[in-house]
């Protein structure tokens, strides 16, 4: 890991009056362990493992990490990235094939996206005008048009996205990622999840533990009112300075040394006073990360004004500091499911939800890309299901789960490649259709875990994230 | 099943393509000319033997055999012969339901359909298949060996209390129970610790019953106390605290996964707890008010039912039909699932969906138990006396019955002037307007001086007396048998019967549940109780007996505790006393290299566990020592509890911890969120919990008032430190200790805002998180 720059800035001002703490905690940077065993002159204390630690996967992976760009509410897939030029010739109709009960059970006829399409990349992928800069993209990235899920209602469907069931009584993904794979930071949780104003429907469920430890929880960060040095409930001191804080460190883990030589040997209290010198280190560190400024302005345009660009660029920032799971949620207006509007208005609503992302999510592949990460870095796009290709009303789509669209990026994937498709007018996955416990399966294995092997024993029986689905979709492994 | 509207097309299209009519069909040659190419081409890849093998079967159904296809899948049996619209099979080909069409992957051409739609009509004939004895497939198997498992599962055998056994080292047994810890260390070549110091002892007792430390002044009291039953002195006085009951209460909380999400009147079930624990009602009267408080003839106890109503009830916000069902589904199997593992510590909610894959709990036991709780609806119970409520109700209907006069005058006064009632007040004349106004005023007075709602609780109430259809894989939508609501098939000996067809049946759940010879609830309830005095239960899966379950470390002892707990009158009190009066109890934490060796986990019991208090113990701790602590007992909860002095048992407790920033603080320090029943707390240790002690205001505050204390003290800087090591450690400063603390002061022996930050710092320990 690189040295953040308070740890650069803070050793000039300190040079020369370092503490032997200190000088022993600088150079056990990263190995947090080894430090303190020289400390304790103690072999035991090596033995310490964090519940965070980083752990060998079931098998080696290309994906080390992974950026989720959530889109709760149901993105359009014959808007965006599955062209369906059939419905225009069929605009009004209500073939067969489309006369499938939907939420609201409209039973209007198709109606045509109201945006063009434009053939890009070397693969040739049809992408709407909507999605202009992602779709520069397109030979990055391996589309999945055959998803589908359980329910077309969203509460249940961020619910099964994001834990793999329809209620909020299960570990969400991230955590059990996290879970099976620790994070390879000492400075940070292991799992952020991020949105702008709303959190995404189901709120904390979507990156909770559920009956996992407790450190495997996500940390949410509200990237709307952030400041860097609040995105961690009581990260900062408001009165004192390091310097003091480091004399009250130093005295509770002298007192905490003490304590430990009277009871000889107390594995919590080890655990204890590391987790005590990562929790001052992380009041500095974490303001950092979270600190796009630090980024040059080149860097920050490629991502664009936006808040979900800034999302994405703290994003990069936080998985180059080792965090193993990052899920950013886009959310505009403070609305929880912000893809929900193209009920009324496809037009509106999902032209101006697609500007608000498209060149963040254009600027994170490049940015990614060019930074040499992309590689082992899996990039997921997506929301809880689709929208139906016939009318709701005027200008809108009702909820579709019998068909929709994710995409994936990077980590192990197969690049300018298509997967699975709905029928000719985009309602129904009918060709190699994959299921969210498929995805999920997928999404493991390309983190290197074997869905049917990472469980958790919970109240007499083994959980799993796929519970008892599942497939890996082999045919997009790269 | 849907009916088989296409039966017509199918056979016009057999008669298009030329397929055998049902003579045909009925021979082997067209068998194996096309039915069997066509199973083993289009089913075989998930319902064969194969199948099965690699771990593919779907639906438990297996297609390469008539054995199979009669004996069917999830579902039931896949064909009637001779009958294809009663058949399963063909339903699912036909795609006639969207949930069961097969293949899944697209339809079979309309001329494969008739193939097997004619089969079947013709008898589904399969060589070599002996027809007789496979109509015995498609009746009930028993899936388990009933007998086998009560005679074989140690917690399915009866209770029996077993002697004491024989141990060489006489005199270290305080009393019976710890004879049998002492037989097993014996057993195993290893020695007990020795007792715990007089200090260590007291206030492990403090913390352990009241969830409270002792002040120094009861230390110094217990220290100079010689008397031979000083420590049983403490044990009681404890007991009869009515703090006592606020601990305990909490520990049931984490079971009964205890929330005020939704619930504004929650808390009326947290005190009904706290004063059914400090009053030691008989364990099986706790349980029986809990499952049917509402119904009980003598001395009803609504309140106590908020057991189950205090649990998550499961909406949905689409309408969808799946997401209601699956709503539904999930809401009973919270209440099955709870009422399951806390008192019988069984998991039955594992049978939802199909029979228990290790347990003996098959799916119609499940829906047998759930369909008790379809009949238990939300109910509110008013606690406020009579009059009070009746006064409310009289209040209300007098408003309804003189809004109804006032539309009775509207629609006369409408007839006279010939318009709609809604119309009326447009065409009255000033005369009328004057004698509306006066009305409406009238009604208006009359719902001001309403009295306010009666206070209430929320409990269960009787909805309904029917049985349940057991739901096919777990989906309400899809009706398998009609199970009669009953027990337990395996706790019910040998005959099966039914509840009363009256009522929930909640009444004969409870009679089941509290019947001494049921096995698993006096064993359930000591194991918990063991667990909250030693941080590990005999058991150590404490909401699981079943065979997954662990067993017990200590199977006599636990059987000879559960005996004797019965035989006394289900008396917590006394189980509690038993236990903190033994020298099992008494052992001190201390490490030992050679018994650490041989037993790190500490199964046999050679130690007490050391343990780490739970995040409002150790909250209370701090607000106790600095001397801030509001001891009221009872009442509405506290929005932020960070924000309040009161004990961390009365915080506002949200369904996913995710509502507040005292959630947060809860669930940084492993307080359940109570989606689920909780045996057992897990214990972590990480950074933010440091943050939270070194920047969070709480903490800040109660620094300072530490501090500010310790400052404004005229007393010697090491008295100074002496007395605050007292207060919060129960124990004086060692001199490393009062060096360390007088090098920080240092000349500041005045400044509050020196003595707060070490204030901070002793607050901050881990010592002050241990419970020795």
């Amino acid at each position: 890991m690189k040295f953040l720059q308070h740890e650069l800035d803070y050793r000039r001002a300190t040079q020369g009056q370092l503490t032997r703490r200190e000088a022993l905690r600088r150079m056990g940077a990263g190995m947090g362990s080894i430090g303190l065993a020289s400390m304790f002159g103690n072999a035991q204390a090596s033995a310490i493992v964090s519940p965070l630690g980083p752990k060998q996967p079931h098998f080696p992976a290309k994906a080390k990490r992974i950026i989720q760009l959530f889109m709760p509410g149901g993105p359009s897939q014959v808007d965006t990235f599955d062209y369906k030029p059939m419905i225009a010739k069929h605009a009004g109709e209500r073939p067969d094939s489309v006369n499938r009960k939907s939420l609201r059970n409209t039973k209007l006829g198709l109606m045509p996206s109201p945006f063009g399409f434009q053939q890009y990349g070397k693969c040739g992928k049809w992408v709407s005008d909507i999605f202009p800069e992602t779709a520069q993209c397109v030979d990055d990235i391996c589309f999945v048009h055959s998803m589908h899920t359980d329910i077309p209602e969203h509460a249940g469907g961020i619910l099964m996205t994001n834990v793999g069931a329809l209620q909020p009584n299960r570990p969400s993904m991230g955590s059990w990622l996290v879970y099976g794979l620790g994070a390879e930071t000492e400075n940070l949780p292991g799992f952020v999840a991020m949105s702008p104003r709303a959190q995404p429907r189901g709120k904390l469920a979507n990156w909770g533990n559920a009956f996992l430890p407790g450190a495997y929880a996500g940390s949410y960060v509200n990237i709307h009112d952030m400041t860097p040095d609040a995105v961690i409930r009581d990260l900062k001191n408001t009165s004192l300075s390091r310097k003091d804080q480091r004399k009250q460190a130093d005295l509770l883990a002298q007192l905490n040394q003490m304590h430990l030589k009277r009871l000889e040997k107390d594995q919590d209290l080890e655990a204890s006073i590391q987790a005590m010198e990562m929790a001052f280190r992380m009041q500095f560190s974490v303001p950092e990360v979270f600190d796009v400024q630090k980024e040059s302005q080149a860097t920050r345009d490629l991502y664009g004004d936006s808040e979900f660009g800034k999302g994405c660029l703290i994003a990069r920032r936080l998985i180059e500091e080792g965090v193993r799971v990052v899920q950013l949620s886009h959310s505009i207006d403070g609305y929880d499911i912000a893809w929900d509007t193209g009920h009324n208005d496809i037009v509106g609503g999902h032209a101006r939800l697609a500007k608000a992302c498209d060149q963040a999510i254009a600027g994170l592949l490049q940015d990614l890309k060019g930074r040499g990460l992309l590689e082992d870095t899996l990039v997921l796009w997506g929301g809880e299901f689709g929208r139906a290709p016939t009318s709701e009303g005027a200008k809108g789509r009702d909820h579709d789960h019998y068909g929709y669209t994710v995409w994936m990026a990077g980590g192990g994937v197969k690049p300018g490649f298509s997967y699975g498709a709905t029928d000719e007018f985009g309602l129904s996955a009918v060709e190699d259709r994959v299921h969210v416990h498929d995805l999920h399966a997928t999404v493991l294995h390309l983190m290197g875990l074997d869905h049917e092997k990472l469980t958790y024993r919970y109240s007499g029986r083994d959980y799993r994230l796929t519970d008892v689905h599942g497939r890996v979709v082999k045919e997009i492994l790269a | 099943m849907p009916s088989l509207k296409p039966a017509l097309t199918i056979v016009a299209v057999m008669l298009m393509v030329g397929v055998a009519s049902g003579d045909i069909a009925a021979e082997g040659g067209f068998f194996e000319s096309k039915v069997r190419p066509l199973l083993a081409e289009r089913c075989y890849q998930c319902h064969s033997e194969k199948a099965a093998e690699d771990g593919k079967l779907k639906g438990g159904l297996r297609v390469d055999s008539l054995a199979g296809l009669m004996k069917g899948g999830d579902s039931g049996p896949s064909i009637v012969t001779g009958d294809p619209e009663k058949s399963r099979l063909i339903t699912a080909i036909g795609y006639l339901d969207e949930d069961m069409a097969m293949p899944p992957k697209g339809k079979l051409a309309d001329d494969e359909i008739a193939i097997l739609t004619e089969w079947v009509r013709g008898g589904a004939h399969w060589p070599g298949a002996d027809k007789s004895k496979l109509a015995a497939l498609t009746e009930s198997e028993e899936p388990y060996d009933w007998a086998k498992f009560r005679r074989e599962h140690w917690s399915f055998q009866p209770v029996a209390k077993p002697a004491l056994p024989n141990v060489q080292d006489d005199s270290w047994s305080r009393g019976d129970l710890d004879r049998f810890v002492l037989a097993k260390l014996e057993g195993e070549a290893l020695s007990p610790n020795s007792q715990a110091s007089k200090r260590v002892l007291i206030r492990r007792a403090y913390l352990d019953v009241i969830g409270l430390p002792p002040g120094a002044k009861e230390v110094q009291e217990f220290l100079h106390d010689e008397s031979s039953d000083a420590f049983a002195k403490i044990v009681d006085s404890l007991l009869n605290s009515e703090h006592y009951g606020e601990r305990w209460a909490r520990h049931w909380m984490d079971v009964a996964r205890y929330s005020d999400e939704s619930l504004p009147n929650a808390w009326r079930y947290r005190d009904w707890l706290v004063q059914a624990l400090n009053a030691d009602i008989p364990y099986d009267a706790f349980v029986t008010r809990q499952i049917v408080g509402d119904l009980l003839e003598e001395a009803p106890d609504p309140v106590a039912t908020g057991f189950f109503v205090v649990g998550p009830t499961y909406g949905n916000d689409g309408g969808d039909p799946e997401a209601v069902a699956v709503a539904e589904a999930e809401t009973l199997s919270d209440r099955v699932d709870t009422f399951s593992r806390a008192f019988l510590g069984l998991t039955v909610a594992c049978a939802r969906c199909h029979d228990h894959k290790f347990d003996p709990v098959t799916i119609k036991d499940y829906y047998a138990l759930a369909g008790i709780f379809r009949n238990s609806g939300l109910g509110e119970h008013p606690v406020d006396p009579k009059e009070k409520v009746e006064a409310y109700h009289e209040a209300q209907k007098a408003i309804g019955a003189y809004r109804n006069k006032i539309n009775e005058w509207l629609k006369e006064q409408g007839k006279r002037l010939n318009q709609k009632a809604n119309q009326v007040p447009k065409h009255l004349d000033e005369a009328g307007k004057a004698a509306l106004a006066e009305m409406r005023a009238e009604e208006k007075r009359m719902k001001d001086s309403l009295p306010p709602k009666f206070a209430f609780a929320h409990v269960l109430a009787e909805s309904g007396s029917n049985d349940m259809h057991v739901a096919l894989r777990g989906d309400l939508r899809k009706k398998g048998a009609l199970v009669p609501r009953r027990f337990l098939q395996v706790l019910s000996d040998e005959e099966l019967k039914a509840y009363a067809k009256e009522g929930s049946g909640r009444q004969d759940l409870a009679q089941s549940v509290t019947d001494p010879s049921n096995p698993l609830t006096a064993r359930v309830i000591v194991n918990r109780v063991w667990q909250w005095h030693f941080g590990k239960a005999l058991v150590r899966t404490p909401s699981n007996f079943g065979v997954l379950g662990e067993k017990p470390t200590h199977p006599k002892l636990l059987d000879w505790l559960a005996a004797d707990f019965m035989k006394h009158g289900w008396s917590l009190k006394r189980l509690h006393r038993q236990i903190l009066l033994s020298s099992t109890w008494q052992m001190s934490s201390a490490f030992d290299d050679e018994n650490f060796a041989k037993d790190g986990d500490n199964r046999l019991l050679w130690r007490m566990n050391p343990r780490k208090l739970e995040a409002e113990a150790w909250r209370d701790t701090v607000l106790a020592v600095t001397g801030e602590l509001d001891r009221k007992v009872g009442g509405k909860p506290e929005n932020e509890i960070l924000e309040s002095t009161r004990r961390t048992l009365y915080a506002t407790v949200s369904r996913n911890g995710d509502r507040r920033v005292s959630d947060e603080f809860l669930s940084l320090f492993d307080f359940p969120a109570p989606q689920f029943t909780s045996a057992e707390r897990s214990v972590s240790t990480v950074p933010q919990q440091y943050l939270f002690m070194m920047n969070s205001p709480f903490m800040k505050a109660r620094s300072e008032t530490l501090g500010h204390g310790l400052a404004s003290q005229t007393v010697a800087v090491e008295e100074r430190i002496g007395d605050v090591y007292e207060r919060l450690y129960s124990r004086p400063a060692e001199p490393g200790e009062v060096e360390l603390g007088k090098r920080w002061v240092g000349k500041d022996t005045d400044s509050p805002e020196t003595w707060s930050r070490y204030a901070q710092v002793l607050l901050s320990a881990h010592e002050l998180f241990q419970n020795q």
